[in-house]
């Protein structure tokens, strides 16, 4: 049975076509009739959608008859497709003894590319190669070929020629699986050791996780444990995405699927947990697991105090299904009653943020995103800072987490790219040609520093064509001080910045040029100071505002008048009362954009 | 019973680029459906329980209109209701559309006021308005006013016009007064969205003087009037002594009044409405005998004391304390911080902008609103 079962997934960088792909497969193989096609079925969550990631793994059975007579079963597991994500991805891979390489034939190899294609290496899957889109007019096969054998080091003989937009291909890929990913090991007769890859919370089933089964079997009434949460809950379903679900009498060794376990919190569920049975239990779990720390930290506050409730549940709920961001309830001066939360990354932090505006119906303002420091007191000991605001005034040492950067650009744009680096504090670690015209460099960064705009500066500096992937690799000294701003003498905390010594003059002055933009005028003068400790190193000022009149009132139209004024109330809701001064939204943005 | 009667005449010329009230081009058998439409409308809310103290007619283009269609419009207004011997009956008027005759025709059937539309007496001004008169139009017809030996008129000018500076500002404003009006109006032009000029200023090719010189002109304006002896009594109204525009205050004062012709708004027993913005279906609606009527309101305490404060404020009389009823009782002490910052002030017993406070009334009253918990 094993041996006619097929476990892979699709690896790609960002809008090479992965989910095209993963439809077109559906498709060919009857998953789902025509007619139930959308565009892109595994994508599920609107935001997905729109954004074109895929933030949650999915899985789906598919059959296939394959040319040499049998029928295989092809468990196809969609990973996230963002650097955010890598450790979700890594999971996935492990549960997969094969990987499709999709990569865009116009456009070759980038980043991400790279940094899946290392992940499925390192979990030992078969990577087949599929050089897509070669419909278009720009596509190039021969050089895509070249960039994955310079790149990656993978033999390209035997890549697959696809075009998942037009269903060229797909057929040749199907085989590709049947013949060169391998059968799953495993042994039906051992005890249950199975891999929690995705899980979710569903509102009438509670927690469904998604699992690999590498040993033994799972059915309806087993009694099972989570081995690193370790706890135990009685299995109440087991089954298939088809990907309808559908539900089995067991799962057996080899096989991907789903658990209803009565599991309430999706905390219990970590991905990378391995399940097994609670009275027969397995002597190691699967390897690799990792209790993944949120690395971005922001504060999230309702623009109206009275929202703080529905605040409070929104991120409840949303942590039922996404057990990988955190939050604790934060006071600050400026800002009232919030959350400080904690991310997997800049990405995962704006998807959040915008399910919760989304979803929950919320306004909400959130403060610069930050990373945690380790800061060492005078009595040496070590505490995590994530907020600006709470940096002792005394410390021996400040470290800040740093990153290894993978970036990958046409080797015209070398030039302004090695400086943006530069700037940013990098250090050079590789430097490297990938074909003919493609440069892949390597740097370490403080985290900090690509938080702000480096990705996008990146993008304009390099017309779009450079891509990057990122991995943590450590806490590091630095030289790092407090910026504070001063709005009429009155720091506001929300504003303040942790930033490198050399750049803080510099910053200071850009940031209290860019309030100065943003605050709208009001009735009193407003002066913006920013300092370090005592010493104020920039001042601006917005000056009183002068005219606000409606000139007339017409014809008796009273209602017109009185409308235009209820707006105005409006939109000063939206700002947030500091002192007397009102800042909107904008200039907590503000503090993300300087640079 | 309402006291105060309005009219509106919905044809011009010519729309002015920056209008976004009701107004169509004028032509003479739509302006006859119309007043059939608007004489039936009168003679539905015919009332003779009380005595009007003022009719106002705007527009639009009131002066567009015929002999005929004013002797109609008048012979209906006398024949369903009661006109006090002192009423206030005001007719606005534009320069483009004023000669003798029709001046004498208007003073005939008793219109003892006129409110003339001359925004600028600078051409430059007037065309980016696209006003229909130039500043040589404005004088004549100002004259002929002047000849015809009405005693009230007022004029309206405009500042913060794209291209104007206190200078031109100024000159108007003198030049207005050398008519010696016994009321000028000097209104800040507002861009208004869905006009031409809204759509000019939006493709960069025309620009709005910025708001600290918009401030110098309002200020400036202020100050020179009241030099010749225009007293301030509201924020965009000057006149003299016993000279204010009776009509306009009842609007301020919230007063009743009823309002007659496309689009005109009513205040009647707590309730706003409006008719119809649209002229064919004013028209047919009446034809077929009711009012057609649109967005009736009836207030709650809070609107009436929300427009207590906007409208009340826009006065320089200010609030009376002691005579509103709405006014809460801890009320000036909700005010105590704008007070004591200069926003406003205590004047006998009723409360006001100050100098200071009337330039940025709409953020002084925003707040009142937060304040007083609206």
């Amino acid at each position: 049975m094993a041996k006619n079962i097929r476990n892979f997934s699709i690896v790609a960088h960002i809008d090479h076509g992965k989910s095209t792909l993963a439809d077109r497969l559906l498709e060919y193989t009857g998953a789902l009739s025509e007619r139930e096609m959308m565009d892109q079925v595994l994508d599920t969550m609107d935001l997905e959608r729109e954004r074109g990631i895929t933030i949650k793994a999915h899985a789906v059975r598919l059959k296939y008859h394959a040319d040499d007579g049998n029928e295989y079963i092809f468990n196809l597991i969609d990973t996230p497709g963002h650097v955010d994500f890598s450790y979700e991805v890594s999971r996935s891979l492990a549960s997969c003894e094969g990987a499709l390489l999709v990569v865009d034939a116009s456009q070759g190899v980038e980043a991400q590319s790279v940094a899946n294609a290392y992940l499925a290496l390192e979990n030992n899957l078969e990577i087949i190669p599929v050089i897509n889109k070669i419909d278009l007019p720009a596509a190039d096969p021969e050089k895509t070929k070249e960039h994955i054998e310079d790149a990656i080091g993978l033999d390209c003989s035997f890549a697959v020629l696809a075009s998942a937009k037009e269903g060229i291909g797909t057929h040749e890929i199907l085989e590709a699986i049947v013949n060169r990913v391998p059968p799953p090991a495993g042994d039906d007769d051992n005890p249950l050791k199975a891999l929690i890859f995705d899980s979710w919370f569903d509102n009438y089933q509670g927690v469904i996780v998604l699992v690999r089964v590498f040993d033994g079997r799972v059915k309806q009434g087993d009694k099972i444990r989570l081995m690193a949460v370790d706890n135990v809950f009685e299995v109440s379903q087991v089954g298939i995405f088809t990907p309808k679900i559908t539900p089995l009498h067991e799962l057996v060794s080899g096989e991907v699927g789903y658990i209803i376990a009565g599991i309430k919190r999706i905390a219990d569920t970590k991905i990378g947990d391995t399940v097994t049975d609670a009275n027969n239990p397995a002597a190691e779990p699967c390897p690799g697991y990792k209790d993944i720390k949120p690395m971005v930290f922001c504060g999230l506050y309702p623009t109206a105090s009275h929202q703080y409730e529905n605040l409070r549940d929104a991120l409840n709920k949303l942590r039922l299904n996404d057990a990988s961001f955190t939050f604790e309830p934060e006071t600050s001066l400026a800002l009232g009653f919030g959350f400080r939360c904690g991310f997997l990354g800049l990405l995962h932090m704006e998807i959040i943020k915008e399910r919760l505006e989304r979803e929950f119906d919320l306004s909400l303002l959130s403060t610069a995103p930050t990373v945690v420091y380790r800061v060492t007191g005078p009595d040496m000991k070590v505490i995590s800072v994530d907020n600006p605001a709470l940096l002792p005034d005394q410390h021996e040492m400040i470290e800040e987490p740093f990153v290894l950067a993978t970036i990958f650009l046409p080797q015209e744009f070398i030039g302004p790219i090695l400086d943006l680096c530069q700037e940013k504090r990098g250090i050079q670690k590789s430097f490297a040609y990938i074909g003919k015209d493609k440069i892949k460099i390597e740097y370490e960064l403080p985290l900090n520093e690509i938080l702000w705009d480096f990705f996008d500066k990146l993008k304009s500096l390099s017309r779009g064509y450079a891509s990057m992937d990122y991995e943590f690799i450590g806490f590091r000294e630095s030289d790092l001080i407090k910026l504070s701003i001063l709005l009429n003498g009155e720091v506001v905390d929300a504003l303040s910045l942790i930033v490198h010594k050399e750049k803080a003059f510099y910053k200071g002055r850009e940031l209290t040029e860019k309030l100065r933009g943003i605050i709208p005028r009001q009735m009193f003068e407003v002066i913006i100071q920013a300092a370090i400790g005592n010493k104020i190193i920039a001042r601006e000022n917005v000056k009183a505002l002068r005219k606000d009149v409606i000139a007339k009132c017409y014809g008796g139209d009273i209602t017109r008048k009185r409308k235009l004024l209820e707006k105005q109330k409006e939109g000063k809701k939206r700002m947030k009362q500091f002192g007397r001064v009102e800042l909107p939204q904008e200039a907590f943005l503000a503090v993300l954009k300087v640079k | 019973m309402a006291d105060f009667l309005y009219i509106h005449i919905p044809f011009c010329l010519r729309k002015c680029l920056y209008c976004d009230f009701l107004s169509v081009p004028y032509d003479a058998s739509s302006a006859g459906h119309y007043l059939d439409a608007l004489c039936r409308e009168l003679e539905l809310k015919k009332d003779k329980s009380g005595i009007l103290r003022s009719i106002y007619i705007g527009g639009g283009t009131p002066t567009t209109l015929s002999e005929k269609h004013f002797r109609k419009l008048f012979e209906c207004v006398r024949n369903n209701y009661v006109l006090s011997s002192d009423a206030e009956i005001t007719v606005e008027a534009n320069p483009g559309s004023l000669d003798r005759t029709k001046i004498d025709t208007i003073l005939s059937f008793g219109v003892n006021r006129l409110s003339v539309g001359v925004q600028s007496f600078h051409d430059n001004e007037l065309n980016v308005l696209g006003r229909v008169h130039s500043a040589d139009d404005a004088q004549r017809s100002l004259a002929l006013i002047q000849k015809s030996g009405i005693e009230n008129f007022s004029i309206d000018l405009m500042y913060g016009i794209p291209g104007q500076d206190l200078t031109s500002w100024l000159e108007s404003l003198a030049k207005a007064a050398e008519f010696s009006p016994m009321h000028i109006s000097a209104y800040e032009l507002t861009p208004e969205q869905n006009t031409p000029f809204f759509h000019l200023l939006n493709s960069n090719r025309i620009e709005m003087p910025d708001d600290d010189q918009i401030f110098t002109m309002y200020s400036f304006g202020i100050d020179y009037l009241e030099s010749r002896g225009y007293a301030q009594y509201e924020i965009s109204n000057f006149a003299f002594r016993d000279y204010e525009c009776r009509h306009n205050l009842n609007y301020w004062d919230r007063g009743e009044y009823l309002g007659a012709g496309a689009g005109a708004h009513s205040f009647l027993n707590n309730m706003r409405s409006k008719n119809t913005g649209d002229i064919r279906q004013y028209i047919e609606e009446l034809a077929s005998g009711s009012i057609p009527v649109r967005e009736p309101l009836r207030l709650t305490p809070e609107d009436s004391l929300r427009e207590l404060l906007f409208l009340g404020l826009r006065k320089k009389q200010g609030i009376r304390l002691n005579k509103s009823a709405i006014f809460p009782e801890n009320g000036v002490e909700l005010c105590r911080e704008l007070i004591d910052e200069g926003f406003l002030e205590i004047y006998g017993d009723s409360m006001r902008l100050t100098r200071k406070g009337v330039p940025v009334s709409n953020a002084v009253i925003v707040n009142l609103f937060g304040k007083f918990g609206l």
